[in-house]
């Protein structure tokens, strides 16, 4: 069904995305039993940031470790690449920044809950792209001029993105509302829904590969494949 | 292309459909309460004989209590006028809530609203008999207007009183006031001019002073203050109303707890010290607040704070009543002011009167006067008993026959009541009865009428459904054919045969109610009629579904539509809609450009978010909207600032320069209606303005608004684009004018709005060519981005969906129109544009969003263009009926919610309003199209 490289390709994302179901509601548990879940938006939780970098960092060594010609390739202009990843990396923290502006955050307050909700998405979306392809190759796949074949790293990255979107303007969806509970206040349900969207991303897609693994048992499956695979908002 | 006017019949036939269906559902859901043209008559004592039968034979003497004994055991008497008067002082202090009368010494540090009015706690303790402080409780809706009504009427306004004369402000009912007049007594009035509207004409002298400066906390209460000294010393006059407003002004803009609220306090207790010291013995004195105030200061919900308000008797000779009545701080109703009043004066309480007599605050009488009194109430309360369920079939007549039955009962027993201890039961068992009765309607006039709601609803349902699948469903290349065919006109024969039918059964009495009937079967009828087409073109529409799936931003596009309506069955996302709709607004376009991909349309977008931004510091907000509105952003005054006069004219300045350019002869008319506006602004900004001229100039800028409409008729055989182009620039003036000057950027603003999204549409990829795809350009996603943007700007202008916060000024900015002779259409239609001209302008502009651009349809033949203007216009005005579709279900599921005045209501009536002017400027727009587009046909 799958060809070799596919196929290592699939074990590999199947890995990450499981990392990702572990350590992501690991931090979430943690920071919750320590009753600092609604501070997620003030500037002193910036380890939480920290901690999602540093994984999703080991995660996407993980997923280039294999790829040795790129690495080899890559080490020639290692330096300048780093940069360019830095500059782009705030150069997106920024845009997100703007745009969560443009959609109703406090225009002249609470800039720091902005602020670290844009860095969070920038982390989950742009992030692992950038690690994973490069700032061009994440450039072009952004803007859609480069396709992208189903079940590669990479359409599970940009699947994981799309979903962390999903998930944090879902979270704007509690805001007016008036229960008056803490965790209403900005930018907690955005950012809580974002780290949402983005586990359920991975949750989806081990399901799915472990579906389609079964489905070769047991072909009736595969009706479930399908359902998951139009869930994935791909262009 | 005779068939072209088909169009524009059709979109007027699916306008009507949703109006008509939404004038039902109002009946059922406002109508509350009916108002009776009744007037309570009395007989004077001297009309009786002895016997107690009027005009009787027997010419013995007797004393008058042996009288009226025998008139009391005559239970089919009139009612009888009283024969002691008093005369009324009757002080309205607006906004007096119950706790601003307390006094409390071991508070050692009260707040600013405590303990400010001494002298009533001194008097009720030095004489217990002559003084009496009671909470006085009024029913929702606490506004000033509705309460007054309440007080001279004795009776529960509603949120609509139906009456015969809808338009005036004028009381049609009897009340106090008329009952007072009618005997020969002088009223006199000072103070808030509410009165004076409400009851024109009944006054022997009145100062009246305009009510709603708001932020005014003196003119008033120095003006009332000036007078009132005079007229209590003069002696002609039997009832003397003096309004002050100060205390309810300074809760309006300060709260209750702030110095000025201390200082209004303050000044009221000096006041009534001084009217305490020269009042005449035999006056009785009434100080009663209409309602009271929240911790803000406001009112008009039905919150405890509001309804509290505060009764202060006093008369020098005593009252009546012991010690259980006196009791400070016990609950009576405003419902029995007026029936007191009228006793006090001697009078029959005003026919509409569900209150009965509050004995402790009436002079000390005989037991047989009392009795008098008690009988004349329950004889009123039985007389509109009857008159009332004749009237209405509102309460069931079981129920009503009950009531009736037991005040006739009371009645009876009258005659048996000898001494001091009966009369005590009795009084407490009448006021038990009134309770009740009371408790009955109060129940019924918010009784709504959900027979009518549901069909309305069911109407509205299939309206929306049929033409939904019209135009989702029907290939659009085959629009042009089916309006071309007999469908149009068939329908409206078919409606103009029901009307007949109805008109004729209602004819032969065999209907009843005519309107109803008609917007029934004209609603089934149109429907069955869309049923069939749909069904004729069943195979096409199958077709065009089973060819696959639409893009995803039009599905999204239309979730979001959806969902801007569905959420408009919770009260928090009601208050906070603006926000709500910016961000489906701005994530609609958001995915538009994404799809585009390049990085105009990204910039585009961006811009679009920033303008929607900019809009966001007009938004203010409303009084549910906490934070907000306590840091004072709520009350904009509407005066303009010399920075908002700069950015108002810059703003026009700016869109008329770089309009100018591109609108070639008509050009010419938007300048000089701009510079028109801008002068007003100028010439009548602060306080070196000149008024007059400024509203000379409105009146220009109007003038040549309307000359430049009507130009716009002129046909230049250049297609439809400039005119729609000059028409939104028109209604974008328009706004501007009628927005005033603090609010005129937000009009610019919206347009700019507009003109980003527009521009992003010609940028829409097409499958595979770059040449005009109509299904793309006729897309749902295009028309519910612009209904989001039509609803949204509703709030971008500063407005809100509560009755409070609208602000009359826009109907005088151009001096009074009452002075003209068509006042009222004028001072309506400012007002329609006032409050709606954004989904006007955004409806009248609909039909660009198909012609714009280089790829757009403007290049085509006249039957594809009109068919996908067409097409496009009934998405637009379908995203408003699904709105108000919405609005209307979640008035039924939240009938009897808290909010339901508050927040539904309301909501209701402005999202209708916002439906009937996109209705209208879809109208504008498409028949501006089908006017312009040129008439020959290319053989093809």
């Amino acid at each position: 069904m799958f060809s070799l490289n596919n196929h290592l390709e699939l074990r590999r994302v199947t890995i990450s995305s499981l990392l990702t179901c572990i350590y992501l509601p690991s931090i979430v548990t943690v920071i919750s039993y320590k009753g600092l879940l609604y501070s997620v938006g003030n500037a002193s939780s910036i380890y939480i940031l920290v901690l999602i970098f540093l994984a999703e960092l080991m995660k996407s060594f993980y997923l280039n470790s294999s790829n040795e010609f790129q690495v080899k390739k890559k080490n020639k202009n290692r330096a300048s690449e780093v940069i360019k990843s830095v500059v782009f990396f705030f150069g997106v923290v920024f845009c997100f920044f703007v745009a969560i502006i443009l959609f109703g955050a406090p225009v002249l307050e609470n800039h720091d809950g902005t602020l670290m909700l844009s860095c969070l998405l920038t982390l989950l979306t742009i992030f692992p792209l950038i690690a994973h392809a490069g700032v061009e190759s994440a450039m072009q796949l952004l803007f859609g001029v480069k396709n992208f074949s189903r079940d590669t790293i990479i359409a599970m990255l940009v699947n994981n993105a799309l979903m962390t979107i999903c998930g944090a303007w879902l979270g704007a969806v509690v805001i007016p509302l008036d229960w008056n509970t803490p965790w209403q206040q900005w930018p907690i349900p955005c950012y809580l829904g974002a780290i949402g969207g983005y586990l359920l991303s991975n949750v989806l897609t081990v399901t799915k590969v472990t579906l389609m693994s079964a489905s070769n048992k047991y072909p009736a499956l595969n009706f479930f494949v399908n359902v998951i695979n139009r869930l994935h908002i791909s262009k | 292309m005779r068939d072209k006017w088909n169009f524009i019949l059709y979109l007027v036939w699916f306008s009507y459909l949703i109006i008509s269906a939404v004038l039902m559902f109002g009946q059922g859901f406002l109508l509350s309460r009916k108002t009776l043209s009744d007037v309570s008559e009395c007989v004077p004592l001297k009309g009786f004989g002895c016997d107690g039968h009027e005009n009787s034979s027997v010419k013995t003497q007797c004393t008058e209590d042996d009288k009226i004994r025998r008139i009391l055991s005559n239970s089919g008497s009139p009612m009888i006028c009283a024969p002691k008067k008093n005369k009324v002082v009757l002080i309205l202090v607006d906004a007096l809530r119950y706790d601003f009368t307390e006094y409390d010494e071991s508070n050692a540090s009260p707040l600013y609203y405590q303990n400010r009015l001494p002298v009533i706690r001194r008097m009720v303790e030095k004489w217990p008999n002559r003084a009496r402080v009671f909470r006085f409780m009024a029913d929702p809706p606490t506004t000033t207007l509705q309460r007054v009504k309440a007080l001279v009427t004795g009776s529960l306004p509603t949120f609509i009183d139906i009456s015969s004369n809808f338009a005036a402000m004028e009381i049609q009912e009897d009340n106090v006031i008329d009952q007072i007049v009618k005997q020969g007594n002088k009223a006199v009035l000072l103070g808030d001019d509410t009165w004076a509207r409400l009851m024109p004409g009944r006054w022997h002298r009145s100062h009246a002073l305009y009510s709603f400066h708001t932020w005014d906390l003196d003119t008033v209460d120095n003006e009332v203050d000036s007078k009132i000294y005079d007229e209590l010393k003069k002696s002609d006059w039997d009832i003397l109303l003096a309004h002050y407003l100060g205390v309810d002004h300074a809760g309006h803009r300060y709260g209750p707890n702030h110095p000025e609220m201390a200082r209004k306090l303050k000044e009221t207790n000096d006041r009534l010290e001084k009217f305490l010291g020269i009042l005449a013995p035999d006056v009785l004195l009434y100080v009663i607040g209409d309602h009271g105030m929240t911790e803000t200061g406001d009112h008009g919900g039905e919150s405890k704070a509001e309804r509290t308000a505060a009764l202060f008797a006093y008369s020098g000779s005593g009252f009546a009543g012991d010690e259980s009545d006196r009791q400070i701080g016990r609950e009576v109703q405003q419902t029995d002011l007026a029936a007191t009043i009228s006793a006090a004066l001697g009078r029959p309480p005003p026919a509409p009167s569900l209150g009965n007599l509050l004995l402790p605050v009436l002079p000390n009488m005989p037991v047989t006067h009392t009795l008098l009194h008690l009988s004349n109430n329950l004889k009123q309360v039985a007389q509109y008993l009857v008159r009332y369920g004749e009237e209405s079939q509102q309460i069931s007549l079981e129920r009503l026959a009950q009531l009736i039955n037991a005040t006739r009962t009371q009645i009876d027993l009258a005659a048996g009541v000898e001494s001091e201890a009966e009369l005590k039961i009795y009084t407490t068992e009448v006021r038990n009865l009134m309770d009740k009765v009371r408790g009955a309607f109060r129940e019924v006039w918010v009784e709504f009428d959900s027979l009518s709601m549901l069909r309305a609803l069911l109407l509205l349902l299939l309206a929306i459904f049929f033409n939904w699948i019209i135009t989702e469903g029907i290939p659009i290349e085959r629009i042009p054919h089916v309006f071309a065919s007999t469908f149009v006109p068939s329908g409206l024969v078919s409606m103009a045969v029901c009307i007949g039918v109805c008109y004729t059964a209602y004819y032969f009495e065999i209907l009843e109610h005519l309107e109803h009937s008609i917007i029934l079967s004209t609603g089934l009828v149109s429907g069955a009629i869309t049923c069939v087409l749909v069904i004729m073109h069943w195979d096409g529409i199958t077709q065009r579904w089973s060819e696959g799936r639409s893009q995803f931003y039009e599905r999204f596009a239309r979730s979001a539509l959806f969902a801007s309506a569905a959420v408009l069955v919770s009260n928090s996302y009601i208050i906070e809609e603006g926000a709500t709709l910016s961000y489906l607004a701005l994530t609609v376009l958001g995915l538009l450009a994404w799809n585009v991909g390049t990085m105009k349309s990204l910039l585009l977008w961006a811009g679009f978010g920033v303008v929607m931004v900019l809009t966001r510091s007009y938004r203010g907000c409303r009084e549910e909207q906490g934070d907000c509105w306590t840091a004072g952003e709520g009350n904009s005054t509407g005066n303009a600032s010399r920075a908002a006069l700069v950015l108002a004219l810059g703003s026009v300045a700016a869109v008329i320069a770089i309009a100018r350019r591109h609108v070639e002869w008509r050009g010419y008319g938007v300048v000089i209606a701009g510079i028109f506006a801008c002068a007003h602004w100028a010439v009548g900004w602060g306080s070196l303005g000149s008024p007059s001229r400024s509203r000379m100039l409105a009146r220009g800028a109007w003038l040549v608004i309307i000359a430049m409409f009507v130009l716009l008729w002129r046909k230049d055989g250049r297609g439809a684009t400039m005119p729609l182009v000059v028409s939104g620039l028109l209604f974008y003036l328009a706004n501007a004018l009628v927005l005033g000057a603090a609010f005129a950027p937000t009009a610019g603003l919206a347009l700019l709005s507009g003109f980003i999204a527009l521009n992003i549409v010609p940028l829409l990829k097409t499958e595979g060519s770059t040449k005009f795809s109509l299904t793309m350009r006729c897309s749902s996603s295009l028309a519910c981005l612009w209904a989001l943007l039509a609803s949204y700007h509703f709030y971008g202008t500063g407005h809100h969906a509560t009755l409070s916060h609208v602000r009359w000024a826009a109907v005088f900015h151009a001096g009074d129109p009452n002075y003209t002779s068509f006042g009222t259409p004028i001072s309506v239609a400012l007002m329609f544009i006032y409050l709606f001209g954004m989904p006007l302008m955004f409806g009248a502009t609909v039909p660009l969003l198909a012609l714009w651009g280089r790829n757009g349809a403007a290049s085509l033949g006249p039957r594809t263009q009109l068919a996908a203007v067409f097409s496009l216009c009934l998405k637009f005005a379908l995203c408003f009926a699904v709105r108000v579709y919405a609005c209307a279900l979640s008035a039924t599921i939240h009938c009897r919610h808290l909010m339901i005045w508050g927040v539904f209501t309301p909501k209701l009536l402005f999202e209708v309003g916002s439906c009937t002017a996109a209705l209208l400027g879809v109208l504008i727009g498409a028949t501006l199209t089908v006017w312009h587009i040129p008439n020959q046909v290319r053989s093809s």
